[in-house]
């Protein structure tokens, strides 16, 4: 009978601060989004002259042969190579000279762990005095501080919405939808309204779910608008052969089960702790403990198994932008994890003291 | 009053922790009647009306209202029982008649008139934003949505807090015709005046605990009135030893006495005397409860 009145008064009360909030969000999505081919031309920066100089590996028992072949430069007298740690050359940990020919091989020893190690040549060709390099090339593939932390890589569309999502978009929605969860029940509270509005034939239940359930589709939307400015944005800079706008939609509303998560969370912090200070507080900590826990894992290789207790882990934002299967397991997990805490929260809200 | 109580309470109790809100409180309310609900503040009066709606949880006891459980069939009640709490607010950018139509609708009743009337009687302007309303103006917004959905029974905490006596006694006036119309008022108050001047019965309640509950005016007689004269010379205090006169004290020439019957032959002797200043009140709450208790309070 009065079904959808909760919600309609939280929205017609509340709807400034959400209208705002998905304007901020539409910004900053769709304005980074435009920054992709800047950020990708950015690093993709080339060793010098490496298009000059070829290097091929041979791993054998005892060492690895590597040859060293480059492009033929006019009037010198002779060639080094100068083998570094870093493409910087600053610290030459060996130097060949007098190379007649436009090719060497190049001895190098196994490291400690019997791993092949990571080396920059550098080919210089040296004609009296004066030194000129030919060409930087290395033995490994080469990986941008990006590759190295995420495993993944600037240089494509997905990486780089994967990066931009884990390092704060999921951080900046979460803390925005933390906040409104508590205070979407917490205010009734603090403005003294609950008196009032539970005066009224409409049980605590009703009351309780109308307003979880304004929060979780209020997310489900936001996140679809996300969907669609990416796709918006990212058509706009000529990158929608890169990435389908379907898995660009589907990553985003497929998000949702995490942020539910979230929701349940600061309901439950908001109904025990009847107080919006105290429950954002345990919400962010809650929202921020997770991010944390998750960087982390990322960064550090022996600790990745803590990333198992976060439920960002749950979801795959990255697969879901190569359009690949989203984990039916993972998002089961984090449904019926919300299910559970706002069935808790509910538990709690029908038993608790109304304060005044 | 032989009918079935429209609230009926038994043994309620309410602690907060070790902190005692109301103790074994019992109470009826009949149809049709106005019942005061009378204690200082703290006196456990919002307590007691919360845990009746439910919006406390009762530590022990039972509440009936219209024969129906206050856990149980709590939805049931609210549909037919108004109340204005204590202490309330609303959106604050919303309008007054957005949010009367949101709470109206909530009671599931859809005919406006009761609240235009009402709005109109007090000068209740709905087309303001509640937040940019006056206490009083608040007040009225939450007369109106306690009374506009036409229930049976109404819950008033404190209800005309913030009212000038002007819109107190229009307010007095429409509550009296509510009775008329067969309507149950219950409203706490810390004015004596008031439930004097409107109420059919009071429950008096202090410390969490039910005192008394009695005809308005079989109180005001039982507990008399306050009679303070100031003589020219001294008197006799003895020829005040008359039966229903109390707590006779003579200070110099000022005597103060409680009488609560012979009035006149008090007056009688008094007037024999050379009187310089005299004053009779009614008790105000606070001498009420200083007499009462004075007297031995519960049972007296």
């Amino acid at each position: 009978m009065n079904i959808g009145k909760t919600m309609l008064m939280e929205l017609r009360n509340s709807w400034r601060g959400y209208v705002l909030f998905i304007l901020v969000v539409v910004l900053l999505v769709g304005g980074f989004a435009q920054a992709y081919p800047s950020f990708s031309e950015a690093f993709e920066d080339e060793l010098d002259g490496s298009e000059n100089v070829d290097v091929e590996m041979l791993e054998k028992d005892e060492e690895i042969n590597v040859t060293l072949s480059w492009r033929k430069i006019d009037n010198v007298d002779s060639y080094s190579i100068l083998v570094s740690e870093t493409s910087n050359m600053m610290v030459p940990v060996d130097r060949v000279d007098g190379i007649k020919t436009t090719s060497h091989n190049y001895s190098l020893q196994y490291d400690e762990d019997g791993e092949v190690p990571e080396r920059y040549f550098a080919v210089v060709a040296v004609n009296g005095g004066d030194e000129e390099l030919v060409g930087i090339e290395t033995n490994f593939e080469r990986k941008t501080p990006f590759q190295e932390i995420w495993g993944v890589d600037y240089g494509d569309i997905q990486g780089f919405l994967f990066i931009l999502w884990s390092t704060w978009w999921v951080l900046l929605i979460g803390l925005y939808i933390g906040y409104i969860s508590v205070n979407v029940i917490t205010k009734d509270y603090e403005e003294d309204r609950m008196d009032l509005i539970l005066s009224k034939p409409i049980s605590r239940r009703q009351y309780f779910l109308e307003k979880f359930l304004v929060v979780s589709l209020y997310t489900l939307g936001l996140l679809a608008i996300v969907g669609l400015v990416l796709i918006g944005s990212i058509y706009s800079v000529g990158e929608l052969n890169s990435v389908s706008s379907s898995a660009l939609m589907a990553s985003s509303v497929l998000s949702w089960p995490v942020f539910l998560v979230m929701i349940s969370v600061s309901v439950l912090a908001g109904v025990y702790l009847e107080s919006s200070r105290k429950a954002v507080g345990v919400s962010f900590i809650f929202i921020l403990i997770q991010y944390g826990i998750n960087m982390v894992g990322d960064m550090a290789e022996g600790l990745e198994y803590l990333k198992t207790y976060t439920i960002i882990n749950y979801w795959d934002y990255e697969s879901a932008l190569y359009g690949e299967a989203v984990g039916v397991l993972d998002v089961a997990f984090l449904l019926v994890l919300s299910v559970l805490l706002v069935i808790l929260a509910m538990v709690v809200f029908e038993r608790k003291d109304i304060p005044v | 009053m032989k009918k079935k109580p429209v609230l009926k309470i038994r043994n309620l109790t309410k602690l907060y922790g070790d902190v005692v809100g109301i103790k074994d409180l019992d109470l009826d309310v009949y149809p049709g009647e106005i019942m005061g609900f009378l204690g200082p503040n703290g006196a456990g009066k919002t307590t007691t009306i919360r845990a009746c709606l439910g919006l406390l949880q009762k530590t022990a006891g039972d509440v009936k209202i219209f024969g129906l459980d206050s856990h149980e069939d709590s939805i049931e009640i609210r549909k037919r029982t108004g109340y204005l709490p204590g202490d309330f607010g609303m959106y604050s950018d919303l309008k007054v008649k957005t949010i009367l139509r949101y709470l109206l609708s909530q009671s599931g009743v859809s005919d406006e008139s009761k609240m235009e009337e009402l709005s109109a009687l007090l000068e209740l302007d709905l087309g303001r934003k509640y937040g940019n309303l006056s206490k009083g103006n608040r007040q009225k917004v939450g007369i109106v949505q306690a009374f506009m959905a036409d229930q049976d029974l109404i819950i008033l905490d404190e209800p005309t807090g913030g009212l000038d006596p002007l819109m107190q006694q229009k307010f007095y006036d429409f509550m009296r015709e509510e009775k008329e119309k067969g309507k149950t008022i219950f409203m706490s108050s810390h004015i004596l005046a008031e439930v004097e001047e409107i109420c059919d019965r009071v429950a008096i309640i202090r410390e969490g605990e039910l005192q008394v509950v009695e005809d308005i005016h079989s109180l005001k007689e039982k507990m008399g009135k306050k009679l303070v004269v100031e003589f020219e010379n001294s008197v006799d205090p003895d020829i005040f030893k008359i039966e229903g006169v109390n707590d006779f004290e003579i200070d110099g020439r000022r005597a103060t006495m409680i009488v609560t019957s012979n009035l006149d032959e008090v007056i009688k002797k008094v007037s024999k005397q050379n009187v310089v200043n005299m004053s009779l009140d009614t008790f105000s709450l606070d001498q009420l409860f200083l007499t009462y208790y004075s007297r031995g309070g519960k049972g007296e």
